[in-house]
C-alpha cells in the first residue's frame, strides 16, 4: 500500500453559515465534501484544500506552509456570518494514500483527484510506505500537483493543473473575474506538464520524467 | 479525525474591526421602492449586512426581517427602521442605499465610500 504523510493542517469550522462562506471565498463548488482552492484577487493561489464534511462541522485539509495566508484570508471576512473555526492541527496527522485504504471508525477517508486523504487522529499509528522521493516520483508520473511545489502562490490554478478545481458556473468570488476571462479567451497561460529528464525548470524531478510548468508548444 | 478532542481546541480568534456608529441614507427613489415593498407595515426592517464572497471579497445583504439575532443597531430612516450588523458597521458607516430603475441590472444599489474597489455587478466591494 502507497502511503504518504503530508505536511498539513487541518481547520474545523463549525456554525450554520460555514458551506456559504466557504463557497463564497473559492474556485469550486463547495456544497459538501469537495477539493477547491483559494484565489486572491489576482487569482494566485492562498491554498488548495480539501473540504470534508464531518458531522455538522466542515474540515478543511491544506498545506502547512499555507495555513497563515489562508487563515488572515478567512478570519477577516467571517463578520456577521456564523462561522468558528478551530485548529486541530495537533490532534491529527494527514495522509494521502495511492491505494484503497481500509475504513475505519477513527479515520476519516476522502476520495480526491490526488489519492485518498486520510485524516488519522495522533493516536492511530498509519505507517508511511513512501518515502519523499517515491511520492514525489509518482506524482510526476501521474501529472499530480502538490502544494510548496507546483501549487504556490505565484501561480494561479490554471498554471499548476487545477482547471476541474475552478467551476464554471458558480458565481462570483475572489479571483473569478480574472479566471473566468481567461478561460472564455482560451488564454490560460503556463500550464503543468510533465517532460523527459530534469530540465533546468524542472519543480518535480522524478527518475525519468520531471514536472514543469510553462507554455505549450 | 480526533473529533473527541476537535471541541477542546480554543476557537481562534476571529478579527473584530472596531464596531462604529453607522450613518446612512436612503435616497428619495430607494425610498419609494422600499414604500412599495413594505407597504402599510412598519413592524419590519431592512437588514443591511456584509457576507464574505463576491468577485471583491465582500457582498451586500440586503433583507427584509421582522427580527434577527445578529448584533445590530437599528436606525429609523423616513420611518423605516434599518438594521446594521456591528461587525459590518465600520464598512457601512457612509453608505448611501439607491435604486436604479434599469431592465438590466437594476434594483438596489449600494453607493460605499469606504469600498476601494467593487465589482461590476455592484454587488461586491473590497
Amino acid at each position: 500500500m502507497r502511503v504518504y504523510q503530508l505536511d498539513s493542517y487541518v481547520l474545523l469550522l463549525s456554525g450554520r453559515d460555514c458551506l456559504q462562506f466557504l463557497d463564497g471565498l473559492s474556485t469550486n463548488k463547495v456544497d459538501g465534501t469537495c477539493t477547491t482552492v483559494f484565489t486572491k484577487t489576482n487569482a494566485k493561489i492562498i491554498d488548495m484544500v480539501e473540504v470534508i464534511i464531518v458531522g455538522d462541522n466542515v474540515a478543511l485539509v491544506g498545506h502547512n506552509q499555507y495555513k497563515n495566508n489562508l487563515l488572515n484570508h478567512l478570519n477577516s471576512r467571517i463578520l456577521q456570518q456564523d462561522v468558528v473555526m478551530r485548529d486541530i492541527s495537533e490532534f491529527n496527522k494527514v495522509y494521502i494514500s495511492f491505494d484503497d485504504y481500509p475504513p475505519s471508525d477513527d479515520i476519516t477517508v476522502v476520495n480526491t483527484f490526488r489519492g485518498l486523504i486520510i485524516v488519522a487522529p495522533n493516536s492511530k499509528e498509519i505507517t508511511s510506505t513512501l518515502t519523499e522521493d517515491e511520492f514525489n516520483n509518482y506524482r510526476v508520473e501521474q501529472l499530480i500537483p502538490h502544494q510548496g511545489f507546483e501549487i504556490t502562490p505565484s501561480v494561479h490554478p490554471f498554471n499548476c493543473g487545477l482547471h476541474e478545481l475552478v467551476h464554471e458556473a458558480k458565481g462570483c468570488y475572489i479571483g473569478q473575474e480574472i479566471l473566468t476571462r481567461m478561460r472564455s479567451r482560451n488564454k490560460m497561460g503556463k500550464s503543468l506538464i510533465r517532460v523527459d529528464g530534469e530540465p533546468d525548470d524542472a519543480i518535480t524531478r522524478g527518475k525519468t520524467h520531471s514536472l514543469v510548468i510553462r507554455k505549450e508548444d | 479525525m480526533d473529533c473527541g478532542t476537535c471541541e477542546t481546541a480554543p476557537a481562534i480568534e476571529v478579527i473584530k474591526p472596531k464596531v462604529v456608529d453607522a450613518n446612512l441614507t436612503i435616497t428619495d427613489k430607494a425610498i419609494d421602492m422600499l414604500t412599495e415593498a413594505f407597504g402599510d407595515d412598519r413592524s419590519h426592517a431592512l437588514l443591511v449586512g456584509v457576507l464574505s464572497g463576491g468577485c471583491s471579497g465582500y457582498m451586500y445583504d440586503l433583507q427584509i426581517v421582522e427580527s434577527t439575532d445578529i448584533d445590530c443597531q437599528e436606525l429609523v430612516i423616513s420611518g423605516f427602521r434599518v438594521l446594521v450588523p456591528n461587525a459590518s458597521s465600520h464598512l457601512l458607516d457612509g453608505i448611501e442605499v439607491d435604486y436604479v430603475d434599469r431592465l438590466m441590472g437594476g434594483g438596489f444599489k449600494i453607493n460605499n465610500p469606504n469600498a476601494s474597489s467593487s465589482c461590476g455587478c455592484g454587488e461586491s466591494f473590497a
